[in-house]
């Protein structure tokens, strides 16, 4: 990883044009300096000189920035400030330790391959005393005032049956060795073992469709993005080495991924992350990250899918929601569209489709308020192109969608591209 | 520094939530496009003319500075408080009054940006004309303060050809309303309107706005002209504007800006020597007769390449293009030297050409760009400020160019304003009677000169710091 300093060498391109006000999400709602692109990379200046004074304000600045990439890709001068803001959180974790939520969060349960479906699953038991069912959306919403989640918000439903815990799903751990079909290792990632298990179905039942051979490797864990975002390298770096040693077991000629978050990470970080390890490390990275692909990617640029053209109904209106991770980092933003116009029902594009759902770099967590009138605009864009159905191509900006449009009275349903395929 | 009576004064006035002291606000509201950091004593949010008009009042009696900002985006320093005190924020003050699609004017609070108040309007197919480069993040207040221009200059004026009247707080803490609200005309009194406008937040710090809209032209064309020669270029313009052709912008580049801006976006300009950026708005019928027209006469000098835009999203890439420039140079050289001087267009061929003797006699590297077309160049003398031999070599050359366009008829700042970084040079371009009659003016409505102090008079003791 580049440290603190390498990342300031960086950002003393920064000349204060202020550019960048005009494209973040937090600073859209803030309209305050220090929430701007511009004023992190001045706070992050000051504080790697030592300045007094800056205390939790600064922390929570940090905190405030969704990692969306968009002042990135909008930056004449390219400061990569995202990559910034991760470097000072993670100089932050090293100086005074994870919070203990969050410590036990990602160090006790993402990272574990086997504590972390145990949590759950019970988890996934107990939901019904704490949660209900919302009247309105598939999701929860608690029946009481709990700690750590707000009145009012719809909460992902725990999956029944996680989906790597699948019958069929774990008859797919092995390859079959048929020679004459593409081979896909699918990663699967947390948002769709745990909370979405339909993406997962659908992804696979859609490889095979476009004529794939399909493997779940068993061993793969969380891609390490959220305990990247919230500082925690440590954690980040050993949950990239399970996932490449889990990947190396077979030979794939693509792996995917249905979120895109993960291929964010699979595709990018993961070069960063595990650079300076031991010698020969680079050489596996390249092999395991040049093979990732997205779902959309994939099926649209590589395999050719087909579609089933025809089963839709055209009177229903589907719109396309970019996920900052796909968009802005993996350059994708064609195939999505061009894969729902394949399913049949008719398309209509919303206001600011790029614009960051508000979810991302932990903001959900940190600072939920913020995260949602962050997410207030997508509903508003969603309400206004009339649309009955919102795709995307992440379990993350799914689950944030729900909520939003829950929140603000917009009825329309949420799903992944594949879902509609 | 401040006291602990005036800290609290400011929390009555504004609310605490509006107020702050920390070090973390401090420090982002210490710097503008300039990146030459002060930091202030305290930041305020007021909601209103009545509390700028009570922060004041309290700055008369206990001395401390005021200074209004924006969006903190000006290139001179105009927002920065370089006497310390409060940094007076419109950022709170954001709000779009009133449209009137009768009388086609606004109504608007500082704080709006400008691009947010353009995209509204022209939703109902009206138009609010100036385009400063940072209009996407900039605000009306700013844009009033510094009179700033744009691209579309050429046609349609400037922010002050916009403003019909202003709701304004004297720096005595007195509130008054200059001009009209929604009619064109009006000659009562003196026109403090053009006072206040321009006169970079030191007369005055303006609450609210009525502007005035015109109506959105129904078509606009946008062009990509290439030349081999920077001259070329310029006598294109020339003879555009000789063939009474007034585009709604005429935009040039050197090669070093060409070169600088294709490493950002790509664009595929690499190895051209100049590029023009045409747009013509009108009617359907008449836009198409002048991009033909226009096509001839850049044919006639020599244009190598000529291209129509097909859609928006290609207007868009033009534009960012042009948009970036700026601040891509940072590429070239860490410290920019951004001068914006202005010469009859008739004398830019002149002005052009010396400004590359220049850069060959002082051994700098210079890129020009900017509104050819009303004769508006932005001269960027790229140097390394840490290395002795360039940092004087550059301030040698700026001053160059200043004798050049004084020379030439021009003016030395078209959009930028004075702020602190120009203000060494203004008496190449006043007379002493000329900067006595506004210091009078200043004294006469500031006699405490609490209202953002140390701005576009040199100090006596030879002018400000550059940047």
């Amino acid at each position: 990883m580049k440290s603190l300093e390498e990342h300031i060498k960086e950002a003393l391109k920064c000349v204060r044009c202020g550019a960048c006000k005009s494209v973040c999400p937090s600073f859209d709602v803030r309209r305050r300096e220090p929430s701007s692109p511009r004023g992190r990379v001045a706070l992050i200046e000051a504080s790697l000189k030592g300045e007094e004074g800056l205390g939790g304000m600064y922390v929570g600045h940090i905190k405030e920035c969704t990692l969306c990439g968009s002042c990135l890709n909008n930056c004449p001068n390219g400061v990569d400030v995202p990559g910034l803001v991760m470097a000072a959180r993670a100089e932050h974790v090293r100086r005074e330790g994870l919070s203990p939520v969050a410590s036990f969060a990602l160090r006790n349960m993402l990272s574990s391959d086997r504590f972390m479906p145990w949590a759950l699953k019970l988890a996934s038991k107990l939901q019904g005393l704490f949660l209900k069912s919302s009247s309105v959306e598939n999701g929860l919403v608690s029946r009481f005032s709990l700690p750590f989640i707000g009145g009012g918000r719809l909460l992902p439903e725990l999956a029944g049956v996680f989906f790597m815990d699948r019958r069929h799903v774990r008859a797919l751990s092995e390859a079959k060795g048929d020679s004459s079909k593409p081979r896909i290792g699918f990663f699967v990632g947390c948002g769709v073992n745990y909370l979405l298990p339909d993406i997962g179905e659908s992804t696979v039942r859609v490889l095979k469709e476009a004529g794939a051979e399909v493997v779940v490797p068993s061993g793969q864990v969380c891609c390490g993005m959220p305990a990247l975002s919230t500082g925690d390298v440590k954690t980040a770096r050993s949950l990239a080495l399970k996932n490449l040693e889990a990947f190396e077991q077979g030979e794939y000629d693509y792996i995917v991924t249905s979120c895109a978050t993960c291929g964010h990470g699979l595709k990018n970080i993961f070069r960063e992350l595990l650079s300076g390890e031991e010698d020969g490390m680079s050489a596996r990275v390249e092999r395991f990250s040049s093979r990732v692909k997205d779902i959309t990617e994939l099926l649209e640029g590589i395999l050719s899918y087909k579609g089933r053209a025809g089963e839709g109904s055209g009177d229903r209106v589907v719109t396309y929601h970019d996920p900052c991770h796909l968009r802005k980092y993996q350059g994708i933003s064609e195939e999505p569209r061009l894969l729902l116009e394949k399913t049949g029902l008719r398309f209509k594009g919303m206001k600011n489709p790029c614009k960051c759902c508000g979810l991302g770099g932990g903001l959900a967590f940190s600072n939920y308020e913020l995260s949602m009138e962050i997410a207030r605009k997508k509903a508003e864009g969603v309400r206004g192109c009339g649309a009955d159905v919102v795709a995307t191509a992440c379990p993350g900006c799914i689950i944030q969608l729900k909520d939003a449009l829950h929140r603000y009275g917009v009825r329309a349903k949420v799903v992944h591209v594949v879902e509609l395929l | 520094m401040l006291s602990d009576t005036v800290k609290s004064e400011l929390e009555r006035i504004a609310g605490t939530a509006n107020v702050s002291f920390a070090r973390e606000d401090l420090i982002c509201y210490s710097y503008d496009a300039t990146n030459n950091p002060v930091a202030p004593d305290a930041v305020v949010f007021p909601g209103g003319a009545e509390e700028v008009s009570l922060i004041l009042k309290m700055a008369n009696s206990e001395r401390f500075p005021v200074v209004p900002r924006g969006a903190g985006t000006g290139f001179t320093g105009g927002s920065l408080p370089v006497e310390g005190g409060v940094v007076l924020s419109t950022e709170r003050m954001r709000s779009i009054r009133g449209i009137d699609t009768e009388n086609l004017t606004a109504d608007v609070e500082p704080g709006v940006v400008t691009g947010e108040l353009q995209s509204e309007v022209e939703g109902l197919g009206l138009f609010y004309p100036p385009d400063p480069t940072s209009l996407k993040f900039s605000t009306i207040g700013g844009n009033i303060a510094e009179c700033a221009g744009g691209p579309r200059a050429l046609k349609y004026g400037v922010t002050r050809d916009y403003v019909l009247g202003l709701e304004v707080v004297l720096p005595t803490g007195d509130i008054i309303m200059t001009g009209t609200k929604k009619t064109v005309k009006g000659v009562v009194g003196y026109d403090l309107t053009r006072l206040v406008v321009g006169s970079e937040g030191t007369l005055g710090v303006v609450t609210r706005a009525f502007l005035r809209l015109l109506p959105l032209p129904e078509a606009t064309r946008t062009m990509l002209v290439k030349f081999s020669s920077l001259e070329d270029a310029a006598r294109a313009v020339s003879a555009i504007i000789s063939a009474r052709i007034i585009p709604s912008t005429l935009e040039i580049m050197d090669s070093v800006s060409i070169r600088c801006v294709d490493e950002f976006a790509k664009i595929g300009l690499s190895g051209v020597e100049a590029v023009l950026l045409i747009e013509v708005d009108g009617r359907e019928d008449g836009v198409e007769r002048d991009v033909a027209d226009v096509e001839r006469i850049c044919k006639e000098n020599r244009s190598v390449e000529f291209r129509v835009a097909a859609d928006r999203f290609e207007v868009k890439d033009l534009w960012k293009v042009r948009r970036s420039i700026s601040p891509a140079l940072k590429r070239i050289k860490p410290t920019k030297l951004n001068e914006d001087v202005v010469v009859p267009r008739s004398r830019l061929v002149e002005l052009i050409s010396g400004i590359q003797d220049i850069a060959r006699k002082r051994e700098v590297v210079i890129a020009s760009f900017g509104h050819a077309g009303d004769g508006n160049i932005h001269v960027n003398v790229m140097v390394d400020g840490n290395d002795p031999r360039e940092a004087r070599a550059g301030g040698d050359a700026v001053r160059d160019i200043f004798d050049l366009t004084v020379a030439l008829g021009g003016t030395i700042s078209g959009e930028h304003g004075v702020g602190i970084t120009k203000a060494p040079y203004i008496s190449m371009e006043l007379t002493d009677q000329d900067i006595e009659a506004m210091k009078r003016i200043k004294r006469a409505l500031d006699p405490s000169g609490v209202l953002n102090p140390g701005k576009i008079f040199p100090s006596p003791d030879t002018g400000a710091p550059r940047g």
